[in-house]
């Protein structure tokens, strides 16, 4: 307290002037007008402008919500295009040769789209996984195929993924022929490039040339016939000397394979194959 | 311990010293209203020589003392004219300065010692040097509240400058009859 009065008394003049300013203000500013309208419009600035600097020292401090609510908004608004051009591509997709004719033999079929969420090539024996399982109806050894043709066939279902043996395994063997003629063969993969696989055990009578196409024979009940396969690129001697054994440019790239569909109609490839068989026997003499 | 009672000889001095101002105080407050307010010598220099009655006071008055003298100077001022608050504002701050200034001037010879400001005990020019940066001062702290801005810094200038030495001049021709 004697400290206070201390100060009090040393800078009583200080306060004492700060008074008699105040004093001479109030005057200068109640008595005239030109003054007190500037001191007015002057006060109304710096009131403004400190209202704008609180405001924006507040908006600064608000900056973290809104971060936090920009990034959700970002990525919700990532996730929309992503789906929206995903459905664009899809809309606007011009289907290949191959994919029309392809889904021109799988016209009579319920497909069900699915998509890769999984996929290995490195190993031997590879595995798609799928985001269709058995809730959407895929049931094990159904048929799958994408736009350049045969994919697998399906191993295993969990309730909403299935896990697809694709072509690109070891253990994979699928019966085809070359399209034209009614030489068939297994159509196996021996490791390497997902690119190439063999089909054994055609005749060596049998006329294939590069370039010719291997379709699905329709000896099982997974694929119809006539689906596509590939395309020859070489034709060279089993390893037995007995039959040839072609090696086969598959339609698909299984590097970059994300849309699918399960073939899901129930023993329709199995009454297809039987009726082609009956045509086939008809047209013997 | 309480301070020692006034004799009736220092009681005598000091009414005579607060009439003598008092006086000062009143002559210079009608010469302003009555005179010196009424002169614009080309618009631009108004005589302000009541600031002289700061320099009338001993260099051993009080800073509040200053204050309060200079305050109700440059209120009187404003009640006599039309200038409510400019010349209170003006003085009040002068005021304040006042003791500073008279320390900075005062005559070498007198050391701490207390004397009354005038040409006879701090000669003419630091006399002058005094009144001219408290006749500064005060013009400037006037004319600056009159516009209350700077846009017209010019004209701010000329009445300064012209009221200072005006001012200037009443003050040493009211010195000089002083000193005689």
């Amino acid at each position: 307290m004697q400290v206070l009065l201390d100060f009090i008394r040393r800078y009583v003049h200080i306060f004492l002037f700060v008074l008699l300013e105040t004093m001479s203000a109030v005057m200068l500013f109640r008595f005239n007008n030109y003054q007190g309208s500037a001191w007015l419009s002057g006060l109304n600035t710096v009131t403004v402008g400190l209202g704008s600097l609180h405001e924006q020292t507040l908006a600064y401090f608000r900056l973290q919500s809104v971060n936090t609510r920009l990034t959700a908004d970002n990525i919700r608004l990532q996730h929309e295009a992503d789906s929206l051009r995903e459905a664009l591509a899809r809309a606007t997709h011009q289907p290949a040769v191959t994919e029309r004719r392809l889904m021109a033999t799988l016209s009579g079929y319920r497909l069900i789209p699915a998509t890769v969420v999984s996929n290995s090539i490195r190993r031997d024996n590879n595995y798609l996984v799928i985001n269709r399982g058995a809730a959407d109806g895929v049931r094990s050894e159904m048929g799958v195929v994408a736009s350049g043709g045969v994919v697998g066939i399906v191993y295993l279902t969990a309730p909403h993924h299935a896990l697809v043996l694709p072509v690109t395994n070891v253990k994979s063997s699928i019966s085809c022929r070359v399209r034209g003629q009614h030489y068939f063969g297994y159509l196996q993969w021996k490791s390497g490039s997902s690119r190439h696989a063999f089909v054994d055990d055609i005749p060596r009578y049998a006329k294939v040339k590069p370039g010719a196409c291997i379709e699905t024979s329709g000896y099982s009940a997974v694929f119809p016939p006539g689906l596509f396969v590939g395309r020859v690129k070489r034709v060279g001697n089993s390893p037995d000397g007995q039959s040839y054994q072609l090696d086969v440019v598959l339609g698909n790239d299984f590097a970059d394979l994300h849309d699918v569909a399960v073939i899901a109609t129930p023993y329709r490839a199995e009454i297809d194959t039987l009726q082609t068989h009956a045509a086939a026997e008809a047209l013997t003499p | 311990m309480l301070p020692p009672k006034p004799s009736p000889l220092n009681l005598y001095t000091l009414l005579h010293t607060y009439l003598h101002r008092l006086l000062c105080f009143a002559t210079l407050v009608l010469l302003q209203a009555l005179v010196f307010g009424h002169i614009h010598i080309a618009g631009c220099a108004i005589p302000m020589p009541y600031v002289y009655f700061l320099l009338l006071l001993p260099s051993d008055t009080s800073r509040s003392q200053y204050l309060l003298w200079g305050f109700t100077l440059g209120f009187a001022v404003d009640m006599c004219g039309i200038t409510p608050g400019m010349a209170s504002a003006s003085m009040t701050l002068t005021a304040l300065l006042t003791p500073y200034l008279v320390r900075i001037f005062s005559p070498s010879d007198k050391g701490d010692e207390a004397y009354l400001p005038s040409a006879k005990t701090m000669q003419w020019g630091p006399f002058l040097r005094c009144a001219f940066c408290l006749v500064l001062c005060h013009t400037f702290t006037f004319y600056l509240i009159e516009a209350f801005s700077l846009h017209n810094a010019w004209l701010l200038l000329v009445n300064t400058v012209g009221t200072t030495a005006l001012t200037l001049l009443l003050i040493a021709a009211a010195e000089r009859v002083r000193t005689r």
